[in-house]
């Protein structure tokens, strides 16, 4: 860090002020608020007060505004989001007893959603503001979508590597991750590392939904080529203004997610609190009260979930007072509204640990559908969405976590030999894979490298000159998922063939674009139809026990009472 | 004999060209169609059967047959060659005692020359200074411009007679136009703090646009520091090392020296022709390839072990054995291409990184080997279509009869084939006898000779350095292009080529990271490829044609990837027109261009002896 | 780069509205609204008389002129440095925001577009504004210098975000609408702390 230190001043300081200054934490930037702004995360005199108005079937009046005076996002939530029947009925409940629903075991999910369908960006505000981080974790616990929580993984490499990504993707996959996401460094590598992820992902467990984060155009032709299996990055704001400055509207957006569903592929959008005030176009609004209109505008486009839970800018709640409780709340409002919620925790966010622990206690706790989107499959430095919460070096902490509140944090500890033979059949399967479609070669010594590799250091160097002339072959001759299982069956990978094969048949079911959906190992879609969410107090719900809480009771090293000179893993 | 479709398959180390065609009873051939393929595995092994059945399949297709009318695929016996690349320096600049900055920094301040002893700045305004003599000031790292002045003008007015500057920063530009008193001042000494303090010295700025001229002189140096003729003769190579510098800094010590000494770069041994020669890498490409020329035909070379030519053709030797795992025992070097070239290298014991162009050897070398499994390939593409298969021809021989099929073209041909490694040759007489030869050095030595004097760290930017032409973005709505042409454009150029030498991809420009100009990189491209490819055309030309006599040509065809370069073509035609040669990129077939003679050649062969 | 035991402060004398330059060797440094007065240092700290005196210093040892100008009605970088470039002599501008953030800009390019660009005002130090006015002056020249490595940090997120957007929205609020921009004299002065 080249951060300068505060000047120091003459004054004669403390032994124990010293070391309390020189802990990590004091490494982080808080500031106070500045509500006029809209720096302030949710708690804001200038927010609007909720109001409706129907007249002959369109609402007129929003949250204090005429039609007349509405921007478009009030344009497209009023015309889209808010169930016109039922808002004026919903917005009569008192909001201390809509926060009450919330909590309250005895009242059923369905019961809420009927209310909250019918709310306005200010009354869910209103709402939530009554509720402290607990309350905020029991709606959760109650209001997630998919009754079983899972997680999602990040895998990426500082160079690209695609024999990395592929190891780090199986491992990943193993470990538990739902899905799998990556970018890249060098964009034009795409393909190639788009491949590597989702035959990584297929070796590690079959079912594993794979994405590539790209602009929009390519990340959407990997997906109808049928190389990745959803989509995530489509950004979403909260003010007119940051649209518009994205040459983009709630319309455009939604045209896009109408493209993915076409071809029946999952996607959702991404927004967070903090991203209008961080380019200075907060309207003078709270960071929660505009990701309540994103959240509202997501659902009105009509894709089955968010990503949120401030995301790339969590740098700004994160230093504002009560920034993570908001955070938290805004998780808990895209449950609400029956969206799929991949929650966060997923950016660099603290030199503390023990910080950066705490802040991820809102969504561990109750489960969400994705309690990292994602968790850094990789070591942070190769880490190409610029860090995340919790990497590599965690799966241990994370592992034990979940050991110790005996709660499902969707990752699992796997023994070494286990991983040491997924990371190479990974390799090797991409190595044919890549011989197959006649791309540039992967040695023996990668493969070597990427059983026992860290980092992409760990790894020989590629030819990149040659790696970017096969990822253009790749799109220059149109090489599709279907290509990828021909030539996983003609190298003799037939069941990792068979595994992708299956997830693209998901392509013609389409019951990925169910609300929260995932694939369980034998390929069974989970989501809110099937699985849903039946939280209903003590005993009931998802509870971690039987055959998955004894995978979770293992660690690295734990002491066998059978012979306790021994340790058992 | 009834009508029968026959194919031919030419596999080459990148493609795999197809060429079908029905040859009837009487042996007339007529050419269906054509087809290109990624060239699976490594030329020569069992893996190109599935691009080789690929490309049949394809020609097929595109021609309406079926596999079940097939009579037979023909593929080439591969050139038995594999090439390999090594470099190595073979002169080095020393400077002993922080004699002389020589770097020639982008901005140094005043003009003039000054001669003193070095001091410190921070000791200038100490007491018991010697202020009776001229002082050159030393500037370590951390002196802030606007303070190195500041000091400066105080001891001047203090009566200290300051007469040059040496500094660590950038600031030369910035401290004189801040100084009362005009001095040259030299910068960006980055290892400031070794400058001998105390010693004699002398700074000299020339004014923009010039070069020194009184340390770059030796007996300007005589003068300067009162040299007796022994003493001028030992300055003689700082004086050498400084010419064409705007500025330098030198330093009299007691035993400080500029050396500019060859490396002992080893003997290489060439064994042909029933002798052993011995050479001297130091002495040169020339002295290298005259000796090889008496070695005719080679049957092995050997580097002096110990020495960097031991270690450049290990390095060949191990590549192969990757390649062909051949022990590295049994692997021949039948042929080896030297070029001198020269080598951007930061000299050692520079006080500010200073680089100079040192001389270098690069080698290609060839082996021969006896590993090509075509055979094997046939049997598979056989097995695979259910059609017969089979080795219908030598590669070059192939070639020869391939570009007899270029309009204007009679026999006696040859052909040369540009490749990545090797630089074939072929003839065809007007007997119909044909000799294939193959030199090392072709397509990668081009690029690594670009790579190496640019100083490009990037092989894709060498790469496209010569495979395309040049331009300079002269502003964001007009570029210059090589022959000096300017192009406008409509929508402003990406800002990452603004003012920059850019080469012209298909892709869009592409900038190329140097500080030369346009025409030096130009200059450095074309010389490239003239010393491997029209050096290697006329040796291979001279193995093939009959005694050795170019003029006993008549047509020459260019052939194979190379063929298409935007120059290339024109560079051998001129190399070769004085030895009244018709020489030109082959069109096989009159359509196909330079691409498919081996794949027609096979055809054609099979035609005139139905197997 | 300054000596430890002095710092220097600027003021900057308005000398008139800012008009478009004749000199092909000028670069113009076109300031954001409240730099050098409603602040007075980066986001790290690093005064602006120091961010001045060293972008000025790389365009004077490239022997290049400098101008520099305040610009009042946004605190857009991209808008201040475009029109600084449209300003410039040479077409070329480097512009500033208070919290550091700096962009070399050319006049016809688009708007959005830039030369180079330093987005991360917590890695930026006096050796890297000197290098962002030298390779300025060096465009100017119509020569090629390679661009000013650019730093990265995942850690700068965490301490740097919130403080970024504070010090954003401060220079939003010193935006005078309808105010041109004017010329300045960087008036600095050695103080001895």
């Amino acid at each position: 860090m080249t951060a300068t230190q505060p000047a120091p001043s003459n004054r004669r300081t403390s032994r124990r002020t010293e070391i309390l200054d020189s802990r990590p934490v004091n490494l982080d930037g808080f500031v106070e608020e500045w509500p006029e702004k809209g720096l302030v995360a949710m708690e804001s005199d200038f927010d609007p007060r909720p109001s409706v108005r129907v007249e002959d079937g369109r609402i007129v009046e929003l949250d204090g505004r005429a039609r007349a005076e509405f921007d478009f996002m009030d344009t497209f939530i009023a015309d889209h989001a808010i169930d016109v029947a039922t808002t004026e009925a919903s917005m009569a409940i008192p909001s201390d007893e809509i926060a009450r629903m919330l909590i309250d075991p005895g009242v059923s999910r369905r019961d809420v959603l009927a209310v909250t369908r019918g709310l306005t960006p200010a009354k869910i505000l209103d709402v939530v503001k009554l509720m402290n981080v607990v309350e905020i974790m029991q709606g959760m616990q109650k209001m997630r979508a998919r009754r079983t929580p899972a997680n999602q993984g990040h895998s990426t490499s500082a160079r690209d590597n695609p024999i990395q990504v592929a190891a780090d993707a199986a491992e990943g996959a193993l470990r538990g991750f739902a899905e799998l996401e990556t970018t890249l460094g060098v964009v034009r590598y795409a393909p190639l590392v788009a491949i590597a992820l989702q035959v990584g992902a297929q070796v590690g467990r079959g079912g594993v939904l794979t994405q590539c984060a790209l602009e929009e155009a390519t990340e959407l032709e990997l997906g109808m080529r049928g190389i990745t299996a959803y989509a995530e990055t489509i950004s979403i704001y909260g003010t007119e203004s940051v649209f518009v400055d994205g040459d983009d509207t709630p319309w455009s957006k939604a045209f896009l997610a109408s493209a993915y569903a076409s071809r029946g592929i999952k996607m959702r959008f991404t927004s967070g609190t903090g991203s209008e005030v961080q380019m200075g176009n907060a309207e003078g609004k709270s960071m929660l009260y505009l990701e309540i209109r994103c959240i509202l505008m997501a659902k009105g486009a009509g894709v089955q979930g968010l990503q949120n839970g401030s995301i790339s800018c969590i740098g700004v709640p994160g230093a504002m007072p009560g920034g993570i409780r908001a955070v938290a709340a805004e998780n808990l409002v895209a449950s609400m509204v029956d969206l799929e919620c991949a929650s966060g925790n997923d950016q660099s966010f603290s030199h503390s640990a023990m910080r950066r622990t705490a802040r991820l206690m809102p969504q561990l706790l109750p489960g969400t559908d994705f309690v990292c989107s994602g968790y850094s499959g990789v070591p942070n430095a190769d880490n190409m969405f610029a860090g995340s919460n919790f990497d590599t070096d965690d799966y241990d902490d994370w592992n034990t976590f979940q050991r110790d509140l005996q709660v499902d944090g969707g990752l699992r500890h796997v023994r070494e030999d286990v991983i040491l033979q997924v990371r190479e059949k990974a390799a090797r399967a991409l190595q044919a894979l890549f011989e197959y479609l006649d791309l540039p070669p992967i040695t023996d010594a990668e493969v070597e490298a990427a059983v026992y590799a860290n980092s992409s250091n760990d790894y020989p160097l590629r030819d990149v000159l040659a790696d970017l002339k096969g990822a253009q072959s790749v799109m220059d001759r149109g090489v599709t998922g279907l290509d990828l299982v021909k030539g996983l069956e003609a190298t003799g990978f037939t069941d990792v063939a068979e595994n992708l094969l299956t997830v693209l048949r998901q392509r013609v079911s389409g019951d990925l674009l169910q609300t929260s959906a995932i694939l369980t190992p034998a390929f069974v879609p989970l989501s809110a139809i099937n699985d849903a969410n039946d939280y209903a107090g003590p005993g009931t719900g998802y509870r971690l026990q039987g055959e998955r809480w004894e995978e979770l009771k293992k660690l690295r090293h734990v002491t066998s009472a059978t012979n306790p000179e021994t340790e058992v893993s | 004999m009834d009508t029968r479709l026959v194919v031919g398959v030419d596999v080459g180390n990148s493609t795999t060209e197809a060429c079908l065609a029905r040859v009837g009873p009487d042996g007339a051939v007529t050419y269906l169609g054509t087809a290109l393929k990624h060239t699976t595995g490594v030329k020569g092994t069992p893996e190109n059967a599935d691009g080789a059945v690929a490309a049949v399949r394809e020609v097929l297709a595109r021609a309406g047959a079926t596999v079940g009318e097939l009579h037979t695929v023909l593929l080439n016996e591969a050139t038995p060659v594999i090439s390999g690349l090594a470099m190595e320096t073979i002169t080095e600049t020393i400077i002993t005692e922080s004699t002389m900055i020589g770097h020639n920094p982008a901005t140094p301040g005043g003009e003039g020359l000054g001669v003193g002893v070095t001091v410190p700045i921070g000791e200038l305004l100490g007491d018991g200074r010697d202020s009776e003599r001229p002082v050159i000031v030393v500037v370590p790292h951390g002196w802030d411009f606007d303070d190195v002045a500041a000091t400066l003008n105080s001891a001047v007015r203090d009566g200290v007679d300051v007469v040059a500057a040496v500094l660590a920063g950038d600031d030369a530009v910035l401290v004189t136009n801040r100084l009362e008193k005009r001095i040259p001042v030299v910068d960006e000494v980055a290892a400031v703090e070794k400058v001998p303090v105390g010693m004699l010295a002398a700074v000299e700025v020339a004014p923009p646009g010039r070069t020194i001229r009184t340390l770059s002189n030796s007996y300007g140096l005589a003068t300067v520091f009162a040299l007796d003729p022994a003493q001028t003769r030992q300055v003689s190579p700082v004086a050498r090392a400084l010419t064409g510098n705007r500025s330098a800094v030198v330093i009299r010590t007691p035993t400080g020296d500029v050396t500019d000494r060859l490396i002992p770069a080893g003997v290489l041994e060439l064994r042909g022709a029933g002798k052993t020669l011995r050479v001297e890498v130091d002495a040169g490409a020339d002295a290298i390839m005259d000796t090889l020329a008496r070695a005719q035909p080679v049957d092995d070379v050997h580097g002096e072990p110990g020495t960097h030519v031991g270690g450049m053709l290990a390095q060949v030797r191990d590549t192969m054995t990757d390649v062909t795992g051949q022990p590295a025992s049994e692997i021949a070097i039948h042929d080896v291409l030297a070029v001198d070239t020269i080598v951007p290298a930061e000299v050692r014991g520079g006080l500010a990184g200073e680089v100079a162009l040192e001389h270098a050897v690069a080698l290609a070398a060839m082996v021969s080997t006896d590993r090509s499994r075509m055979q094997a390939v046939a049997d598979q593409v056989a097995a695979e279509l259910g059609s017969s298969a089979g080795v219908g021809g030598v590669e070059g021989a192939m070639a020869v009869r391939g570009a007899l099929t270029t309009p204007g073209v009679d026999r006696p041909v040859a052909v040369i084939d540009l490749g990545g490694g090797s630089t074939d040759a072929a003839l065809l007489s007007a007997s119909g006898e044909t000799t294939a030869v193959h030199v090392a050095g072709a397509g990668e030595l081009v690029t690594k000779l670009i790579a190496s004097e640019l100083a490009l760290d990037d092989r894709e930017v060498a790469e496209n350095v010569k495979r395309y032409p040049l331009g300079k973005v002269e502003s964001f709505y007009h570029l210059r292009h090589e022959d000096g042409t300017v192009e406008f454009v409509d929508e402003p150029l990406p800002p990452h080529v603004f003012a920059r030498v850019v080469v012209m991809t298909p892709d869009g420009l592409v900038p190329v990271p140097t500080r030369h100009t346009l025409d030096a990189v130009r200059r450095v491209r074309r010389e490239a490829k003239r010393r491997v490819f029209c050096v290697n055309a006329v040796r291979a030309l001279r193995q093939v044609a009959p005694q050795g006599n170019l003029r006993a040509l008549d047509f020459v065809v260019l052939l194979g990837g190379s063929a298409l370069d935007f120059e290339i073509p024109d560079m051998i035609a001129d190399a070769l027109a004085p030895h009244g040669i018709v020489c030109g990129t082959g069109n096989i077939h009159g359509s196909e261009g330079p691409r498919n003679a081996v794949a027609s050649g096979l055809v054609d062969a099979y035609a005139e002896e139905p197997g | 780069m300054a000596t430890p035991a002095t710092e220097r402060t600027v003021s900057l004398r308005e000398t008139g509205p800012a008009e478009r330059g004749s000199r092909p060797d000028e670069v113009v440094i076109a300031l954001s609204p409240a730099f050098a007065g409603e602040f007075t240092k980066t986001i790290v700290d690093l005064p602006h008389a120091e961010v001045l005196r060293q972008l000025l210093a790389g365009i004077e040892e490239q022997g290049v002129t400098a101008r520099v100008v305040r610009v009042r009605d946004t605190a857009d970088l991209a808008a201040i440095s475009h029109l600084g470039a449209k300003l410039s002599g040479s077409g070329i501008a480097v512009g500033v925001l208070s919290r550091g953030t700096a962009m070399i800009h050319q006049k016809d390019l688009p708007r959005l577009s830039n030369l180079e660009l330093f987005p991360q005002s917590p890695l930026l130090d006096a050796e890297v504004f000197r290098k962002i006015g030298s390779n300025a002056a060096r465009y100017a020249k119509g020569e090629s210098p390679e661009p000013v490595p650019t730093r990265n940090d995942q850690m700068a997120r965490p301490r740097w975000q919130a403080k970024a957007a504070l010090l954003h929205l401060k220079e939003f609020d010193c935006i005078e609408a309808d105010r041109g921009p004017v010329e300045v004299k960087p008036v600095f002065e050695l103080s001895h702390a």
